[in-house]
């Protein structure tokens, strides 16, 4: 209870930290990079909750960040519908692309589920360019309407969804729910031998994961107010990848960590200017090697095992 | 006494290899019996076909009057067949307890009581309850034959299937673990079916025996009968030496 007590009390440091922040600095500079920070961390936690758990990796997550953004893209450009309505349109759909992926893939054994996610962010990148009328091609869709007028103010009202959905994902990681996705991760064979029907159990992660992701792109549509064929990229998975492996993989927490943690890196590496990826990416062998466990999430586990 | 699994005319070919023949059997409630045979004779395939996790050409199981055709291994172990692995599959990563606790968690035993404390007391019944906090990374592999069992008794059973809980163990671990399933036996009243290729821990322990070769069931019986049936004595010893391996295997008996 006293450990878990310490873990709530961290988050809300954590937290206000975050809310202070931006606001003490009151730089627009700061409040967008840390905006962006924020999506990523949604991303991430979101990717660390179905992969991290139950270590079925997925290679195109952006699939889900590109069917929020671009659903918050069209809803709003195209139809003209107000940007609060994606917040709940971008999550449905890209649940329902979830559902279309996970069902033929998650059934099966072996790579399919990685490679079938993989393929599907690529197609629909493709797609975005060849039905350019409706999607605006390479430059994307462009206007959308901010939901707030103040930055700050739209700042936090993405830092309360990326609170809510982290309580929600680490909640239910700690719950039975969470305890068996880790156990798909040990052993699928020997969930089903113990009574559990591991597909459905896969599938509904992958459609939790999913709608946390779609929030979070229809929040970086409405901040970045533009949406391009970018947001399906596999760079952009990889990248989320990578933030969760450096925050610590099925701690949820580490990987929010870790994305705030790189697209802070990032921004601060811009005074080494053509030399920033060789940068970032030493930083990152560094980490990979040193800490193979990550860093965010086995640093607070000592931290919290010499506290009182 | 009432048939509680009878399995009708199995049959299974993985491209080519005939590796269950009209396989057919029947067992009792409350019954303890074996299933002999050298390695790839169709044991394993006939638990696999058994527990659904691989579907059989042709072929019924009939299991406490029910059919269990088309059957997911899920589906099945929440009617009360449960099975162990040949080779233990425990879940890397995580507590001994809490492998246990997942077991718990199943829906057809979800209801009864806290998950955390069955697990903790099917641990002590299997003899791994000063053990439950430690990672099952480090367990030895009796002990995970141990956390197999409690996993598999965690669902509550009807029948419990045994896929070579014997293998890999030195000597001195095969007998406290004879002992745990002949207790699980006696005391629970659990139907048991047990998978081995080692004639002697398998005589000892069972009432019954079903041999089986080349995936055919060449025999069945009791253990005194079957280690002189001329099928299973040829499928073990070949022509060879068969006085002096008999003559082992009575000792074998004797002392039992």
């Amino acid at each position: 209870m006293v450990i878990l007590k310490i873990d709530w009390l961290a988050a809300l440091a954590a937290l206000v930290v975050l809310a202070v922040g931006p606001w003490l600095s009151g730089s627009s500079y700061v409040i967008g990079v840390l905006t962006v920070a924020l999506c990523f961390g949604m991303w991430a936690a979101s990717w660390d909750f179905m992969s991290g758990l139950t270590g079925r990796e997925n290679f195109g997550h952006s699939l889900f960040i590109g069917a929020g953004a671009y659903t918050a893209g069209f809803l709003n450009v195209n139809f003209g519908l107000s940007p609060y309505i994606s917040l709940v349109a971008g999550p449905l759909v890209a649940v329902l692309f979830s559902i279309v992926m996970g069902f033929p893939t998650l059934r099966l054994k072996g790579p399919y589920f990685a490679l079938a996610m993989l393929s599907a962010a690529a197609v629909m990148q493709s797609l975005t360019i060849i039905f350019s009328e409706y999607t605006g091609g390479q430059d994307g869709l462009n206007g959308l309407d901010p939901m707030l007028d103040s930055t700050l103010a739209y700042y936090y009202l993405t830092l309360f969804f990326l609170a809510l959905t982290a309580v929600t994902l680490k909640l239910l990681a700690n719950s039975p729910w969470g305890t068996l996705l880790r156990a798909i991760r040990g052993d699928e064979a020997s969930c089903q031998a113990a009574g559990f029907n591991v597909t459905f159990y896969k599938i509904a992660s992958l459609t939790i994961s999913a709608a946390v992701a779609g929030l979070g792109g229809v929040l970086y549509a409405h901040y970045q107010l533009q949406v391009g064929p970018d947001l399906f990229a596999v760079i952009l998975s990889i990248n989320i990848i990578i933030m969760v492996y450096v925050g610590g993989m099925g701690s949820i927490y580490g990987p929010i960590g870790g994305a705030i943690l790189l697209n802070v890196l990032t921004e601060a590496f811009r005074s080494f200017s053509e030399y920033r990826l060789w940068v970032y990416t030493l930083v990152l062998m560094f980490i990979v090697y040193f800490m193979p466990q990550g860093l965010i999430a086995p640093l607070w586990r000592k931290i919290r095992a010499v506290a009182p | 006494m009432s048939t509680i699994l009878t399995v009708k005319g199995l049959n299974k070919r993985f491209s080519g290899l005939h590796a269950v023949k009209d396989v057919s059997f029947a067992l009792e409630a409350g019954a303890l019996t074996g299933v002999l045979g050298p390695n790839g004779a169709g044991k394993t395939t006939v638990f696999n076909l058994l527990t659904g996790f691989v579907p059989p050409d042709s072929g019924s199981v009939e299991f406490d009057g029910q059919l269990l055709d088309g059957l997911a291994p899920h589906q099945i172990v929440n009617r009360g067949l449960a099975r162990t692995f040949q080779l233990a599959r425990p879940f890397l990563g995580m507590s001994v307890l809490e492998n246990v606790e997942v077991a718990c968690l199943a829906p057809r035993v979800r209801q009864q009581g806290r998950p955390r404390l069955r697990a903790q007391r099917l641990l002590e019944q299997v003899g791994l309850g000063e053990r439950s906090e430690f990672l099952v990374d480090v367990l030895p592999y009796g002990d995970l034959r141990r956390l197999e069992i409690a996993r598999a008794l965690a669902t509550n059973p009807k029948v419990l299937l045994l896929d070579e809980p014997f293998a890999g163990l030195g000597s001195d671990e095969i007998r406290p673990l004879a002992d745990l399933i002949r207790s699980l036996h006696r005391t629970e009243q659990l139907t048991i079916l047990i998978i081995e290729h080692k004639l002697r821990e398998l005589m000892q322990l069972v009432s019954e025996v079903i041999a089986m070769d080349f995936g055919e069931v060449v025999a069945v019986g009791p253990p005194a009968m079957i280690v002189r049936h001329p099928r299973v004595v040829e499928a073990y010893i070949g022509n060879v030496e068969i006085g002096s391996a008999l003559g082992r295997t009575e000792d074998s008996l004797g002392a039992a």
